[in-house]
């Protein structure tokens, strides 16, 4: 698992790779949490290269999206594998974190 | 800090030189006036074993090697047996390789030379006390781990004995679950209600994360949906209530994936509510299967005031209904292949009527037998609700 994090203005987009669950939740957390600063004003968390995400895994998103809510800081996820997908939909995650197909969507909806 | 009488650390030197007593205690004088070494004094083996057993608290041994009645490397064979919790430094002449691997070979920690040096000896005892610091602050680690180890162990037992383990007893339908902890304390549950009028509330459940955490989480999930499931009928309104009652302290973020249906024996329905959940299979006598729907909903502790959606399904004679946690579709065998849902569906051929129990058993079987030496992480929880065939 790797997190990779780009800026685009105050945008801030969080590159996930790999697999999390919940040998590396933990760590996830930290690196998501520590990618994101004070003055971003939108997170976009791209999982277009997660191969598998455990329940684990999805506290950690719905944590920083708590975490963020909290600060009015918007978040969405895009480019979900369709094993991905299907975790949050049956989770019913899908319903409370808005999903984009891709980047360059998430990114204009963010602007 | 120690003192004269009680001293920080314990030597006993072993020699048949008379003249070694006075020579010690007037070279250590400082670190015996402070109280940081006591000295002990004995001629050979014999009287050191003698001395070792009468005082437990000897920290470190120091020995010469040729000596009347027993000799140190004899000494050196004998001490463990009496206090194993010391070590040993060897006085050994200039050179003598022969007797020091020797003495290394028997357990002793270091060595100094003849005649000696005192200031060698004294850099030699304290590396020799440092390290046996080390070594005992290590033995109270692990004894701390043992006895955290112990305390889980009984929490496994508490977690185990709340699951199920009689089911009940209705007439055209017969209920059983297990669960397989990948850790000491596991995340999952299932739970069998009775409820009014012959009806069965059924639940399976999955926390995020495992570990101490998810287990509390789990133990009052698992109590706040009995008491929900008690009260209120529609599972919909059941996974509602629990849902608020997580959310109002729930810093961690934590949530659980709640299936929970209702079976009415008399009429086959069972209604359910999915939050969040893995949908189980509905298996039929000639082997096919399908889910059950997802009814619209959110994994429980995720959001407050949440509308939990249900739909019905009406069961036929002989089918089964297998409610399971991903711990069974998502393990992994040693080529990082998932058993999946398909494997699970492949159990299942024409004309295969496995009692309720028979089938739980077998699936857990098949994801143990696929997983082989494959590490697990997730918990493997399996219930089955088998309708009676006509």
């Amino acid at each position: 698992m790797n997190v990779q994090v780009e800026n685009h203005d105050k945008v801030l987009v969080a590159k996930v790779e790999g697999r999390v669950d919940s040998s590396n939740s933990q760590d996830f957390e930290r690196q998501l949490q520590g990618a994101i600063g004070e003055d971003v004003q939108a997170v976009v968390i791209d999982l277009g290269q997660l191969a598998y995400i455990s329940s684990a895994g999805l506290r950690v998103v719905l944590l920083v999206a708590k975490t963020l809510g909290q600060r009015n800081v918007s978040i969405s996820l895009c480019a979900l594998s369709d094993p991905v997908q299907s975790v949050f939909e049956i989770s019913g995650f899908n319903r409370i974190i808005q999903i984009y197909d891709s980047q360059a969507d998430a990114l204009a909806a963010a602007g | 800090m120690g003192d004269r009488d009680n001293p920080d650390y314990k030597i006993l030197v072993v020699d048949d030189e008379p003249d070694l007593e006075r020579l010690v205690r007037q070279r250590m004088r400082r670190h015996i006036r402070r109280g940081k070494y006591g000295f002990e004094f004995a001629g050979n083996g014999v009287e050191a074993l003698e001395v070792l057993t009468e005082k437990k608290d000897i920290d470190i041994v120091l020995s010469d090697i040729n000596m009347p009645r027993m000799d140190g490397l004899t000494l050196l064979q004998q001490i463990p047996e009496v206090n194993s919790d010391l070590r040993s430094v060897i006085v050994s002449a200039y050179g003598d390789m022969e007797n020091i691997r020797t003495a290394m070979n028997r357990g002793a920690f270091d060595f100094v030379t003849k005649p000696i040096d005192f200031t060698d000896l004294e850099v030699t005892i304290e590396r020799t006390l440092r390290h046996l610091d080390e070594w005992r602050a290590a033995l109270a680690s692990r004894d701390k781990l043992v006895a955290i180890q112990n305390e889980l162990d009984v929490a496994t037992k508490i977690q185990q004995s709340i699951l199920p383990d009689t089911f009940p007893h209705v007439d055209g339908c017969e209920v059983y679950g297990c669960m397989h902890a990948a850790r000491n304390v596991g995340g999952d549950f299932f739970d069998v209600i009775n409820l009014e009028a012959g009806r069965i509330g059924l639940a399976v459940a999955d926390v995020s994360d495992k570990g101490v955490p998810a287990a509390l989480f789990m133990m009052s999930s698992r109590t706040l949906l009995k008491g929900a499931a008690v009260g209120v009928e529609d599972p919909g309104a059941v996974l509602r209530e629990v849902n608020d009652l997580l959310n109002e302290t729930n810093e961690a973020a934590m949530f659980v994936t709640v299936f929970y249906g209702v079976y009415d024996p008399s009429t086959r329905m069972l209604t359910f509510s999915n939050g969040g959940h893995n949908p189980p299979l509905v298996v039929h006598p000639d082997g096919s299967s399908e889910e059950l729907e997802l009814t619209g909903g959110l994994a429980l502790g995720a959001i407050p005031g949440f509308e939990y959606g249900q739909a019905s399904v009406r069961l036929n004679p002989g089918d089964l209904v297998v409610f399971f946690t991903d711990g069974v579709t998502e393990a992994i065998n040693v080529s990082n292949e998932e058993f999946g849902l398909e494997s699970l569906q492949g159990l299942f051929g024409d004309g295969m009527t496995p009692s309720a129990r028979e089938a739980a058993e077998m699936i857990l079987q098949a994801v143990q037998d696929f997983a082989g030496e494959a590490p697990q992480f997730d918990d493997l929880t399996c219930m089955t609700l088998r309708v009676a065939d006509e």
